[in-house]
C-alpha cells in the first residue's frame, strides 16, 4: 500500500518537472509493478486544471459550440415565452370571447413550435457531433501517446488498466462533455436572466430569497469533498476489476489447465464485490445533492411566502407580485438544480479525467533529442564504448563497462547464463533504454543523437515471444514492410521455410489467424516472425532466442535461409543451441554484466575457460546416452 | 450459475433478465411502496400551494401561513427522503443483478473450450463484461423507475383531466396514437444502430487490446504511425455509429417533443373555444392547464427513454450470446458416480484395492485416435494414433513444427475430444471423467507460458493446495528456478507483469514448470517447456524429475534429442501420424527419421571442431 502512495507522490513530481518525472518513472517502472489487486493513488484535491484541460479539446469546435448555444438560448426563449402566451390567452383573449385573436395566437404558438422543433433537430445532431469529436480526439491522443511509451510502461501494470483508460474512461465523459456542458451554459443564462427579472420586480424580496444560498454552497462543497473521494475509490476498483477480467480472459487456458476455475471465480466475485461496495458509497453521496437542493428550494419558497405575506423585513408587495415572484422563484431553482447536477457529474468525471491526463502526462523516458538528425543508411558498424547501465541512479549496475566494436556484416553470438545482461545489450542497441555511462554508436552516430524512427527502422529485432496480429498471414508478414508486394512476401516466407506450412493451410496466405496466433503452433509463429523481419530488410539484425521452438529439420532448412538473412548485415544472436552459436564470427561470453570472453568458437575453446566448460557440458549431455555410442560404433 | 442460460432462450430480454433480479424482489416491493408515497406527495405540493394562495393570500387568513409553510417543508423533507430511499434501493438492486449476471458470464467463460477462445477476441469479451453490463445496470437502476414515473404521470393526469372535462381530454388522447407511432418507429430504427455501436465498440476495444499486447513488436518495427492509422479507422467508425444514432434521434425526437407542445396548443385553442362557446368554465380550463405539466414531462422524455431501452436490448443480446455459446467439451452429468463405479469394477477384476477416486493413476491409452478441428473438418490434424503409456512411465514426442504434438497432449486433459477413437485414462474414456478431476491431475506446461500479474510465489502456488514458502521454493528448485528467483531483489515476492513480461523465455518456462509441479499431478506434460532453457539446466531439471517421490507419468514434447532420449517410449510425429515409435535404442537402430535427427543434432553439435569426433 505504501508503495502505491509513493507512486502518487511521484505523480505530483511529474507535474513539477519533466526531468524529475523521467527519473522517478524509471524507478517505479524498473522496480515495482502494479497488480490487479493494487489501487493507484490519486490526488486529494479536485484538480481544476484537469477540468480546464478539457477546454483544449473543446477549442477546435468553439465555433460550433457558439452556434449551438445560440440555438439553445433561442429554444429557452421560446420555452419562457410559452407560459406568457398562455397567460395572455387565459387572462384576456378567452374572457373577451375573441375567437379570431385566439386563432391568431394559436397560429403564433404553432409557428413557435415549428421553430423550436427545427432547433431541436439541429441541436440533437450537433451536440452529439461536438461531444463525439471531443471524445474521438481524446481517445486518439491517448492512443498515440501510449505508442510513444516504453516497454516498461506496459510491463509494469496490468494491460486491462491501460485499456480501460483509452476506451471506458473516455466514454464515461460522453454525456458530461456534450449535452451536459451545453445545457449548463444555457442554465447559467436562465439563472442570470431570472435573477435580473426578479430584482426588477422587487429587489428586497430577491435578496430575501437568496438567504439560503450560502447553505446550498456549503452543502455542495461538503458533498463534493466526499463524493470526490468516493469516485476516486470507485475508479480504482473498476480499474482493478477490469484488469482482473482482462487477465482472466487472457489466462483462461491456464486456469482450465489447472482446474482453478473455482478460485478464480471467487477472486473475481471479491473484486466485483469491491466495485459494488464503492459504487454504493459513491451513489449514496452523489444522490444527496438533489434532496439538499430540493429542501432548500422549498424552504426558500416558504420563506418568500412568509416574508411577502407578513410584510416582514421592509418587504411590501401586492398579491399579484407575490404570486408572480413565486413563479419565478421556482424557475430560479430549476437551473440551480441542473447546475448542481452538472457539478456533480463533473466531480465524477474528474476521477476519470485525472486518469486520462495522468496517462497523457507520462513522459517517455526515451525521446528524440530536440533537433535529432535522421540516421542515414547505415553500414552496420556497432560500437559500445565503456557502457554502464543501471535502471536507477545508485542502483545495481546491470552492465559494467561493456566495450566492444563490431565491423559491418559480422555475426555476433551472445552467450551466458540467464540474467547476465545479454538482452540489456540488445535493448541499448535499439535504444529501448539509454546508457547510464559511456555511449553506443552506430556507424559513428551516437544512438541518442538520431531520431528513434530512423534508428529502429534499420534494425530488425526478433524476440522469442513472437506476436501475431489478428488478420491474415499475408498481412502479418507484411508488417515488416508495409509496401511489400505479395511476391516479396512469398519469397520471404520461402526463404525462412514458412511457405510450406502456409500453403498447407486452407486458404494459404489468406488464412485468417486470430489474436496472438492462437491457432498456430509456436514454431509456426516463429517462422512467420522470421519472414516478417526478413521483409523489413534491416541493416542490423537482432535475434533473441528466436529459433527455440523450431524443430531440427526445419531449423536445418532454415539455416540456409538464415545464412542468407545474415549476409551483409551486422547480426546479434542470443541462442542456446550451439549449432547457431558456432557459426558466428565472434562469440561474446557474458556474465555479471561484463564480456568475460570473446573470440571465435575455436579461440574460445582453446582458452579452456567458461565457454569451453559450457560447450563441453552440453556436448557431453548429448553423448552420454547409449545411442550415442551405438551411433559412434556405427560410424566407426 | 445463478440462472441456467439455456432455460429461457426464447424469452424477451425483459423476461430473460427477470430471474437475475429475483433475489432482490423484497427490495422491489419496498421500492414500489416508496414510489407510490412519493407520487402522492408530489400531488400534495401543488394543492398546498393552492391553499396558501386561496386561504392566506386571497382570504387573508394570515395566521394559517406558518402551518402551511411547515407543511410544505415537511412534505418536501419526507418526499426527498422517500425518493432518496428508493433510488438507493434501485441502485443496490441494479448492482446486485449485474453482480449475478457478470458472475454468470465469468463462470460461463471458464467453461468454454479452446475452440471458442481461438476464435473470439479478448477485447470483444471484455466489452461484453464491462460496457454491456453497464448498459443493463443503467436500465435496471434508472430507466425502470423513470419509465414507471412517466407512465403513471401520463395515465394519472389524463384520468384527472377526464373528470374535469371529457371532451378536452378526448382531444388530448387523439395525440396518443401519434406518440405510439413515433416511439415505435424510433425504437425499431434505434435497435440495430445500438447493436452496431456495441459491435464497433468491441472492435475498438479489441484493436487497442491487441496493440497493447503487441507493443514490443510495434516498437521493434517502428509501426506506431501504422497502428495509429488503424486506430483512427476504428475510432472514426465508432464515432460514425454514434452519429447515425443521433441522426435517427433527429428524425423522430422533434415529433415526440412537438407532441407535447401540441397538447398545450389543443388545450388553448380547443379549450378556449369551448369556454368561449360556454361549454366549459374558465376555472376548469385553468385547472386543466395546471395538470398539463404532468403530461409534458413524460412525453418529452419518452424518446430518450426509448433509446435507453434499445441500448439495453442490444447489450442483452450480446451478453445472451456469450451465455448461450455452447462448449464442445461438456462433463457427463453422472461423471463422478460412473468413474467410481468403473474404478470399483477395475479393482475387482485386478484384485487390488479401489484407489482414491480423486487420484488418477496415470495410465494413458490412445485408441485409434483421429482428430480434425470442428471448424475445419477437412484437414486431419491427427491420424489414427494408437499407443499405450503405463502409469509412471515416460513418453517422449518428437515432431516437426505443426505436426500436431500440442493437440495430442491437449486431448489427455480433454481440451479437445477425438473426432474418431478414444483417449483412455486409467482405462476409462477421458469423456467419462469429471473435468475437474482430470484437469487437476493432468498438468500441461503449455508452449505459451502465461503468468498472472502476481508475485512469483503466487504464480507458482496458483494450482497448489499447499501454499507455504517452503513448498513453493522446493518445487521451484525442482524446476531449476529457485536460483534465479533468489537472485532477484525481492525474491519470491517479485511481481511479474502479465504474461510474465520482463522475464526471459527460459525463466518463464521454468516458472510455469514449477507451477505445474506444485499442483502435484499424476500426469505431467511438458510441451516444449525447456526450449529456451540452457542444456545444463535442462539436464538438472530432468534429474530432479526422475527423483520425485510420487510417481508421475511424464510426457515430454521436444525438439532436442537430449530431452526425450531417456523416455520409455518415444513417438515421432509427422503430419499428424506416428511414423516411428520405440525406445531411443530401438529408434537409433531402426535408422529412420529419429536416427536422422539424432545424427544431425550430434553432428551439428560437434561442428567443425575435430576434438569431439572420432
Amino acid at each position: 500500500m505504501h508503495m502505491a502512495r509513493r507512486n502518487g507522490a511521484q505523480r505530483k513530481n511529474a507535474r513539477r518537472s519533466a526531468d524529475e518525472a523521467a527519473k522517478e518513472s524509471v524507478r517505479s517502472n524498473g522496480q515495482r509493478r502494479n497488480t490487479f489487486r493494487e489501487d493507484e493513488e490519486l490526488e486529494e484535491q479536485i484538480n481544476l486544471r484537469d477540468i480546464m484541460r478539457v477546454g483544449v479539446y473543446l477549442k477546435p469546435y468553439i465555433g460550433e459550440v457558439v452556434r449551438i448555444l445560440t440555438v439553445v438560448i433561442l429554444m429557452s426563449g421560446i420555452l419562457v415565452a410559452v407560459p406568457y402566451l398562455i397567460k395572455i390567452i387565459i387572462d384576456s383573449v378567452i374572457p373577451n370571447k375573441d375567437v379570431s385573436q385566439l386563432l391568431l395566437l394559436g397560429g403564433v404558438f404553432l409557428v413557435a413550435i415549428v421553430i423550436y422543433e427545427l432547433c431541436l433537430r439541429y441541436r440533437t445532431v450537433s451536440i452529439t457531433r461536438v461531444g463525439q469529436l471531443m471524445l474521438k480526439d481524446m481517445r486518439r491522443d491517448l492512443f498515440s501517446h501510449i505508442q510513444t511509451l516504453p516497454f516498461s510502461y506496459f510491463d509494469s501494470r496490468p494491460h486491462g488498466k491501460i485499456l480501460i483508460r483509452v476506451v471506458n474512461y473516455v466514454n464515461t465523459l460522453s454525456d458530461t462533455l456534450s449535452s451536459g456542458l451545453i445545457n449548463v451554459i444555457s442554465d447559467v443564462f436562465t439563472f442570470i436572466i431570472t435573477l435580473v427579472v426578479m430584482s426588477v420586480i422587487d429587489w428586497k424580496l430577491t435578496l430575501w430569497s437568496l438567504i439560503l444560498f450560502p447553505v446550498l454552497i456549503i452543502w455542495v462543497r461538503v458533498l463534493q469533498f466526499f463524493q470526490r473521494k468516493a469516485y476516486q475509490k470507485l475508479s480504482n476498483k473498476q480499474s482493478n476489476l477490469n484488469a482482473y477480467i482482462h487477465e482472466s480472459i487472457a489466462g483462461v487456458k491456464t486456469t482450465q489447465t489447472f482446474a482453478r476455475e473455482r478460485t478464480q471465480y471467487e477472486t473475481f466475485q471479491e473484486q466485483q464485490g469491491e466495485v459494488r461496495k464503492s459504487w454504493m458509497t459513491a451513489v449514496h453521496i452523489q444522490f444527496l445533492m438533489w434532496p439538499g437542493v430540493q429542501n432548500i428550494s422549498t424552504m426558500t419558497i416558504a420563506f418568500i411566502y412568509y416574508v411577502g405575506v407578513m410584510g416582514f423585513g421592509g418587504v411590501n408587495v401586492s398579491t399579484g407580485v407575490l404570486i408572480a415572484f413565486i413563479g419565478y422563484a421556482n424557475n430560479f431553482w430549476n437551473p440551480v438544480i441542473n447546475i448542481g447536477n452538472f457539478y456533480n457529474q463533473l466531480i465524477t468525471c474528474s476521477a476519470y479525467l485525472e486518469r486520462i491526463f495522468e496517462t497523457l502526462d507520462v513522459v517517455p523516458e526515451i525521446q528524440d533529442k530536440p533537433g535529432a538528425a535522421t540516421l542515414p543508411q547505415i553500414r552496420g558498424k556497432v560500437d559500445f564504448n565503456d557502457v554502464v547501465f543501471r535502471y536507477e541512479e545508485g542502483g545495481r549496475n546491470i552492465l559494467n563497462l561493456v566495450d566492444f566494436h563490431v565491423e559491418p556484416g559480422r555475426t555476433i553470438a551472445l552467450v551466458g547464463p540467464t540474467g547476465a545482461g545479454k538482452t540489456t545489450i540488445i535493448n541499448l542497441l535499439s535504444r529501448f533504454y539509454d546508457v547510464s555511462e559511456g555511449s553506443v554508436t552506430i556507424d559513428g552516430y551516437d544512438v541518442r543523437d538520431v531520431t528513434l524512427e530512423s534508428l529502429r527502422r534499420q534494425m530488425g529485432v526478433m524476440l522469442q515471444d513472437t506476436f501475431i496480429f489478428s488478420g491474415n498471414i499475408r498481412d502479418n508478414i507484411r508488417y515488416g514492410n508495409l509496401d511489400a508486394s505479395d511476391e516479396e512476401i512469398e519469397s520471404a516466407a520461402k526463404a525462412v521455410h514458412a511457405h510450406e506450412f502456409i500453403m498447407e493451410m486452407p486458404n494459404g496466405y489468406d488464412t485468417v489467424v486470430e489474436e496472438r496466433g492462437a491457432t498456430l503452433s509456436a514454431g509456426q509463429r516463429q517462422l512467420i516472425a522470421f519472414a516478417r523481419v526478413l521483409l523489413a530488410d534491416p541493416r542490423i539484425l537482432i535475434l533473441d532466442e528466436a529459433t527455440s521452438n523450431i524443430d531440427t529439420r526445419t531449423e536445418e532448412a532454415l539455416q540456409a535461409g538464415l545464412d542468407h538473412l545474415l549476409k551483409g548485415r551486422t547480426s546479434f544472436i542470443i541462442a542456446h543451441r550451439l549449432s547457431t552459436i558456432e557459426n558466428a564470427d565472434e562469440i561474446f561470453y557474458i556474465d555479471h554484466g561484463q564480456i568475460m570472453e570473446h573470440g571465435s568458437h575455436d579461440e574460445l575453446l582453446a582458452l579452456k575457460q567458461a565457454y569451453f566448460r559450457l560447450y563441453e557440458s552440453q556436448y557431453a549431455m548429448i553423448r552420454v546416452a547409449n545411442g550415442g555410442e551405438a551411433l559412434q560404433a556405427e560410424q566407426a | 450459475m445463478y440462472v441456467d442460460p439455456n432455460n429461457n432462450q426464447q424469452a424477451s430480454n425483459m423476461r430473460w433478465i427477470l430471474p437475475y433480479c429475483k433475489p432482490d424482489l423484497p427490495r422491489i416491493i419496498a421500492v414500489s411502496v416508496l414510489f407510490v408515497i412519493d407520487k402522492v406527495l408530489v400531488m400534495i405540493m401543488p394543492l398546498l400551494a393552492g391553499m396558501i394562495v386561496d386561504q392566506v393570500i386571497t382570504q387573508g387568513h394570515h395566521d394559517r401561513l406558518p402551518q402551511f409553510c411547515f407543511a410544505m417543508i415537511a412534505v418536501t423533507l419526507v418526499r426527498t427522503v422517500v425518493r432518496y430511499g428508493y433510488q438507493m434501493f434501485m441502485e443496490r438492486f441494479g448492482q446486485n443483478t449485474i453482480y449475478r449476471l457478470v458472475s454468470d458470464e465469468y463462470e460461463k467463460l471458464h467453461s468454454l473450450d479452446f475452440t471458442y477462445f481461438n476464435h473470439t477476441r479478448i477485447g470483444d469479451i471484455m466489452s461484453r463484461m464491462t460496457s454491456d453490463t453497464d448498459a443493463i445496470r443503467h436500465f435496471l437502476s434508472w430507466v425502470t423507475y423513470n419509465v414507471a414515473d412517466c407512465v403513471i404521470l401520463f395515465v394519472g393526469s389524463l384520468c384527472v383531466m377526464v373528470t374535469i372535462d371529457w371532451r378536452l381530454a378526448l382531444a388530448l388522447a387523439c395525440v396518443t396514437p401519434f406518440l405510439f407511432f413515433f416511439t415505435r418507429a424510433l425504437a425499431s430504427h434505434a435497435h440495430p444502430l445500438f447493436f452496431d455501436i456495441r459491435n464497433s465498440l468491441a472492435r475498438l476495444n479489441s484493436m487497442v487490446e491487441e496493440n497493447i499486447e503487441g507493443n514490443r513488436v510495434v516498437k521493434a518495427f517502428v509501426r506506431e504511425p501504422f497502428e495509429t492509422k488503424k486506430f483512427d479507422e476504428h475510432n472514426d467508425d465508432y464515432m460514425q455509429r454514434n452519429m447515425k444514432l443521433a441522426y435517427n434521434s433527429r428524425r423522430y425526437m422533434p415529433w415526440l417533443d412537438g407532441s407535447s407542445f401540441m397538447l398545450q396548443l389543443i388545450i388553448l385553442v380547443f379549450g378556449g373555444w369551448l369556454v368561449i362557446e360556454g361549454m366549459m368554465t374558465l376555472g376548469d380550463l385553468v385547472a386543466f392547464d395546471s395538470f398539463l405539466w404532468m403530461i409534458d414531462g413524460p412525453v418529452r422524455q419518452s424518446g430518450w427513454l426509448i433509446n435507453d431501452i434499445q441500448r439495453f436490448n442490444a447489450s442483452c443480446i450480446k451478453i445472451r450470446r456469450l451465455l448461450t455459446s455452447h462448449s464442445r467439451i461438456v462433463e457427463r452429468p453422472d461423471a463422478e458416480s460412473s468413474v467410481e463405479h468403473a474404478n470399483a469394477l477395475l479393482a475387482k477384476i485386478s484384485n487390488t484395492e479401489s484407489k482414491a477416486p480423486e487420484r488418477i493413476g496415470g495410465e494413458i491409452r490412445f485408441d485409434h485416435v483421429s482428430f480434425a478441428f470442428p471448424d475445419d473438418p477437412e484437414t486431419p490434424i491427427l491420424k489414427n494414433l494408437d499407443f499405450f503409456v503405463p502409469a509412471g512411465s515416460k513418453l517422449g514426442i518428437l515432431g516437426e513444427t505443426g505436426s500436431g504434438k500440442s493437440t495430442l497432449v491437449s486431448m489427455i486433459s480433454r481440451f479437445y475430444d477425438p473426432t474418431v477413437g478414444h483417449v483412455l485414462i486409467d482405462g476409462i474414456d477421458a469423456r467419462d471423467w469429471p473435468l475437474s478431476t482430470l484437469r487437476s491431475q493432468v498438468s500441461i506446461v503449455a508452449q505459451d507460458t502465461f503468468l498472472f500479474s502476481d508475485t512469483i510465489g503466487g504464480n507458482i502456488a496458483f494450482g497448489a493446495t499447499a501454499n507455504d514458502e517452503d513448498f513453493v521454493s522446493r518445487v521451484a528448485a525442482i524446476a531449476g528456478a529457485d536460483g534465479f528467483i533468489r537472485s532477484m531483489p525481492e525474491g519470491y515476492n517479485t511481481v511479474v507483469g502479465e504474461r510474465g513480461v520482463g522475464l526471459s523465455g527460459g525463466q518463464k518456462q521454468r516458472l510455469s514448470l514449477a507451477r505445474a509441479l506444485a499442483d502435484d499431478p499424476s500426469i505431467l506434460v511438458m510441451d516444449d517447456t525447456t526450449s529456451a532453457v540452457d542444456m545444463e539446466t535442462e539436464a538438472e531439471i530432468q534429474r530432479h524429475l526422475s527423483e520425485l517421490e510420487t510417481k508421475k507419468t511424464i510426457i515430454t514434447i521436444a525438439h532436442r534429442i537430449s530431452s526425450v532420449k531417456d523416455a520409455d517410449l518415444i513417438l515421432v510425429l509427422e503430419h499428424g501420424a506416428i511414423v516411428e515409435q520405440g525406445t531411443h535404442q530401438d529408434l537409433v537402430e531402426a535408422h529412420g527419421r529419429y536416427w536422422e535427427i539424432y545424427r544431425k543434432q550430434l553432428g551439428l553439435q560437434s561442428g567443425q571442431s575435430a576434438g569431439f569426433e572420432e
